[in-house]
């Protein structure tokens, strides 16, 4: 960068500091030349053309989520094919992490029940006692209750096996029980 | 040459405020320092906050910002205005009483603020914490410092106004303009205040400060500085004159504009968005101009950066500019934004810029001004270097670390697997993936602050060293024989450089344009509202809790706001809406999300879930960095001073009935017994309905449940 070119200005003195001529560096002038006409394209577009909206594009994402969520197969099982999913000692091994890590909080690391209800009697609100059921309402939840939905939270594999894990649990005796909620299933 | 003789006049220049500016400016980046330091630890382990309230996180982070802010970048403000103006106006400053009502208002200013942010008095908007008492000091302190500094421009011997002149009348101008609106708001208590505005308004208005906070008082006043001790150290014409006319005005022109990049994908009108992200992006070229005629000013003397460690920091400063503000404009593109935005990437942006930029400018015009106003010669310049080659490592760690975990986690929010779920679900996986580089990031900082004390240590030997009897600079003065003068009738901006009126004028409307056609449309707030979307106020319970909230700084961890994105939604549930913030004054939007965000968080547990999780996050998630909120079991809300409370935001337009204004009080009670018997049925300890928990649980369980929402936004079934 030869600097023979610079002129300083006259009469620019300030405490001793002087200024050269020097003129603005083009390609910074057509940096902010560039930027300006891109603000202006891009505000038209959006503001003045019809440019989507941020409410229209969401809509367009969310619309194709649904798309892929409907085209998976609905793998729902019957409650023989789960009988054989609830003895797999794997499947009961995860079930119990992933118990203590979610579900101890409100039904009790014995699963005797908390805010939650005890999971371990006969008594059951909305599972009627079965796999299915269980399997069901665990995905589902019962927001309104407090039980949370855990489908879009956990694996499909782990919501398998945590209610395997349970279903192991069954007829244990904690201490502290809370008290029986919802219809006696004898079957259970 | 009898004639100019005659002419001669001894002026001489206040270097004793300058002086006390520079030594408060030691003192407070000590504070700011170490506070930053302590809040990151406690995001790497929780247990740095000590389960002491004073110290959790919420409590100290405004304390951080606003020392890094107002007390360490303000003070050194004004050390180096005092010092430069003097010498650029050849004339002392305009009244030795005001410079000193300055210096002890804006010091107890700094000192209320750390008193009263740890105590949880706050204002809960971002910068402007700091409670309505203080805000009025604040406007004081600064008109003050306007009478002065424009007072010292009136009396001054040159006839023109160089460059840093101009940045400084811009900085005093717009500071003064943005603190007054923003802080525009109605007492309910000696320490407590809700602001006139509200939801959207409160937004775009804390944003349009928030940002221009940082362009008013971190860059504008910076420039100024650049452009007065870069030549003049290295002793060096300012590479162009033409140049610093042109991004001078672009600059503050434009600047005002950008707040909304701060708000992109919310409820804030699509209009908005789309001025606040082309105006950043306009930004980018005027913010180098300044870092341009920074560095090609060095052009010559480039052998200095090795030798001096005074250029070295000039460079390393102009240099973070030089990033910081090509960083700013990509961040403000809304798909950038979208990744980047409540993440830490935007902790290792701002960071790169204090401690780079203008820590680094700081630095470097100390190391020149201390022996320079002293009398004698700096201690040690080898300390001088590592302290620049120590701190240079410290912001690299910092800044590196924060980008990295603000990419990681902001990709792991939006991750949605082949089967249209989200691929992290669980929120406090992707912040256990971050913590490590929370400790690398506390090292960082850890280096920053070694370097600050070899500075420290640099500074006092060298203050040590100086002769004991100090006195004003004074300088011999030569009004320019009219030989010298230029005789022709001066043009354009040079002969506006002759006038600090018309000049500061053009300034003030400069920043005003971009302001009112921002701000001004959201003024009417319910052209936004769809009638059929309506919200319900909050309830006086809810309203108690909500200040609980605010008080503890949850937004400085949480946001309130869902954005417009797929992710968001899947995550979060529908996207907020404008209605949703109408009657929260302040907005709780929040601009970081170290915890999920809670705008929908009402109804989605029960009360005891939430009663155990603020006493002990641990025992509900095991590896969250929340802190425990313990006290809020023990500690009494005060519900006698809800009817006040109603009544203030009654007059801010929430349509509360009579029987509310009446009787707030009361029915705060019978709502708080209705949730502390539920929580003791589930088996929470008696006696909990007066509790502080009980009205922030009131508070979080109403969080999305008051208002209906779109239907087009929410996920199909
Ligand atoms: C936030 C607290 C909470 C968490 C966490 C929670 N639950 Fe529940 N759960 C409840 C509540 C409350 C109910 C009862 C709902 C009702 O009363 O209708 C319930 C009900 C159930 C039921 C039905 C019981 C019945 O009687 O029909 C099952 C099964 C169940 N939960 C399993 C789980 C599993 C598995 C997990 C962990 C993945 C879990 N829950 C986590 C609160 C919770
Ligand atoms: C240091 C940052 C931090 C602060 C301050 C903080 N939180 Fe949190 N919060 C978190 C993190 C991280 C999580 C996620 C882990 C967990 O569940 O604890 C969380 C989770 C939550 C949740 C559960 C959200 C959900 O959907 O599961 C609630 C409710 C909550 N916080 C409320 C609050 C309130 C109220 C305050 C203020 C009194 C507060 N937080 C302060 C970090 C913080």
């Amino acid at each position: 960068m030869s600097q023979d070119n610079d002129k300083e200005i006259k009469g620019h003195d300030y405490d001793g500091i002087t200024e050269y001529d020097n003129p603005l560096p083009v390609w910074w002038v057509a940096g902010f030349i560039g930027t300006v006409i891109f603000a202006f394209i891009y505000f038209l577009h959006y503001q003045i053309a019809d440019g989507p909206t941020l409410k229209q594009d969401l809509k367009v994402a969310l619309a194709e989520i649904e798309k892929v969520k409907a085209a998976q197969p609905a793998d729902i099982l019957s409650e023989d094919e789960l009988g054989v999913v609830f003895n797999d000692q794997k499947n009961i091994a995860l079930g119990g992490q992933v118990y203590a890590g979610k579900c101890a909080v409100c039904h009790g690391n014995d699963l005797q029940g908390v805010i939650g209800p005890n999971l371990v009697d006969q008594y059951w609100i909305h599972t009627k006692g079965t796999k299915v059921g269980m399997v069901h309402t665990v995905a589902e939840g019962v927001a309104e209750k407090g039980m949370p939905p855990w489908k879009d939270l956990l694996k499909g594999t782990e919501i398998l096996a945590v209610t395997a894990f349970i279903y192991s649990k069954k007829g244990s005796n904690p201490v502290n029980p809370k008290a029986p909620q919802g219809d006696k299933i004898e079957t259970y | 040459m009898e004639n100019r003789t005659a002419q001669i006049q001894n002026i001489t220049y206040d270097d004793g405020i300058v002086k006390k500016f520079m030594l408060a400016t030691i003192v407070w980046a000590g504070v700011a320092f170490t506070v930053g330091l302590l809040i990151a630890l406690q995001l790497a382990y929780w247990k740095f906050n000590f389960n002491l309230e004073w110290l959790t996180f919420g409590r100290l982070r405004p304390l951080h910002t606003n020392a890094a802010i107002f007390a360490f970048a303000g003070n050194a403000i004004f050390a180096g205005i005092y010092h430069s103006t003097q010498r650029l106006c050849k004339t002392r400053l305009f009244s030795d009483a005001l410079s000193n009502i300055h210096f002890w208002g804006w010091q107890l200013i700094i000192v209320a603020a750390a008193i009263t942010l740890p105590l949880g008095l706050s204002q809960a908007k971002e910068y402007a914490e700091l409670e309505w008492p203080i805000d009025i000091m604040i406007t004081l302190v600064w008109v003050v410092f306007a009478v002065n500094f424009f007072g010292t421009l009136a009396r001054r011997r040159e006839k023109h106004l160089y460059v840093a002149l101009w940045f400084y009348i811009a900085t005093i101008i717009t500071v003064a303009l943005l603190h007054i609106v923003n802080s525009i708001e109605i007492p309910v208590a000696f320490m407590q205040s809700y602001p006139v505005w509200a939801g959207i308004q409160d937004a775009l208005v804390q944003w349009w400060y928030g940002h221009n906070a940082v362009a008013f008082f971190l860059t504008t006043p910076f420039l100024g500085l650049m452009y007065y001790y870069v030549p003049k150290v290295v002793n060096r014409p300012v590479y162009s004159y033409r140049l610093s006319i042109i991004h001078f005005w672009a600059l503050i022109f434009i600047y005002i504009w950008a707040g909304p990049h701060h708000l992109l994908y919310t409820s804030l009108p699509d209009w908005a968005q789309n001025l606040g992200m082309v105006f950043s992006i306009m930004l980018w070229a005027p913010s180098w101009g300044g870092m341009i005629n920074g560095l090609l000013t060095l052009r010559g003397v480039w052998h200095l950066v090795r030798t001096e460690p005074i250029v070295k920091f000039f460079v390393g400063a102009l240099t973070f500019y030089g990033m910081v503000t090509f960083e700013g404009p990509l961040l403000s593109i809304k798909s950038i934004s979208s990744v980047g935005h409540y993440t830490d990437w935007i902790i290792g942006h701002v960071h790169s810029g204090t401690l780079g930029w203008n820590g680094f400018l700081i630095f470097g015009i100390f190391y020149y001004l201390v022996p320079k106003l002293w009398k004698t010669e700096l201690y040690s310049k080898k300390l001088a270097n590592q302290h620049f080659w120590i701190g240079l490592t410290g912001v690299l760690f910092y800044y590196i670390s924060m980008v990295t975990a603000g990419i990681t986690q902001g990709l792991m929010w939006r991750a949605i697997d082949p089967k249209g779920q989200l691929v992290y679900p669980d929120f406090i996986e992707t912040v256990t993936r971050i913590i490590p580089l929370y400790w690398v990031r506390a090292l960082g900082g850890s280096l920053y602050i070694v370097g600050y004390i070899l500075f420290v240590y640099n500074i006092v030997k060298t203050i040590k060293s100086a002769p004991a009897s100090q006195s004003d600079t004074v300088v011999e003065y030569a009004a320019p024989a009219k030989s010298e003068q230029i005789t022709s009738p001066e043009q354009g901006h040079r002969k506006l450089e002759g006038m600090a009126t018309v000049f500061s004028i053009l300034a003030f409307i400069a920043v005003l344009v971009g302001s009112l056609i921002e701000i001004y449309p959201t003024l009417s707030l319910q052209k936004y509202l769809n009638p059929e979307q309506m919200t319900e106020p909050y309830t006086a319970l809810q309203l108690a809790g909500r200040d609980i909230y605010t008080k503890e700084g949850c937004y400085l961890c949480h946001s309130q706001m869902i954005r417009q994105l797929p992710d968001d939604v899947l995550r979060y549930g529908p996207a907020s809406t404008i209605e949703e913030s109408m009657y929260d004054h302040p907005f709780q939007w929040g601009s970081k999300r170290t915890g999920p965000d809670l705008a929908r968080v009402g109804k989605k547990y029960p009360n005891l879930w939430h009663f155990r999780h603020m006493l002990n996050p641990r025992d509900i998630t095991p590896n969250s960095i929340m802190p425990n909120y313990y006290w809020l079991a023990e500690n009494n809300t005060d519900f006698f001073i809800l009817r006040k409370k109603v009544s203030v935001m009654k007059m801010l337009g929430v349509p509360y009935n009579d029987n509310m204004l009446a009787n707030a009080d009361r029915l705060a009670e019978d709502e708080a017994k209705i949730i502390a018997e539920d929580l003791e049925k589930q088996g929470a300890p008696k006696g909990l309905e007066r509790k502080e928990i009980v009205a922030l649980i009131a508070y979080l369980q109403s969080l999305g449940q008051k208002a209906k929402v779109a239907a087009p936004v929410a996920p199909q079934k």
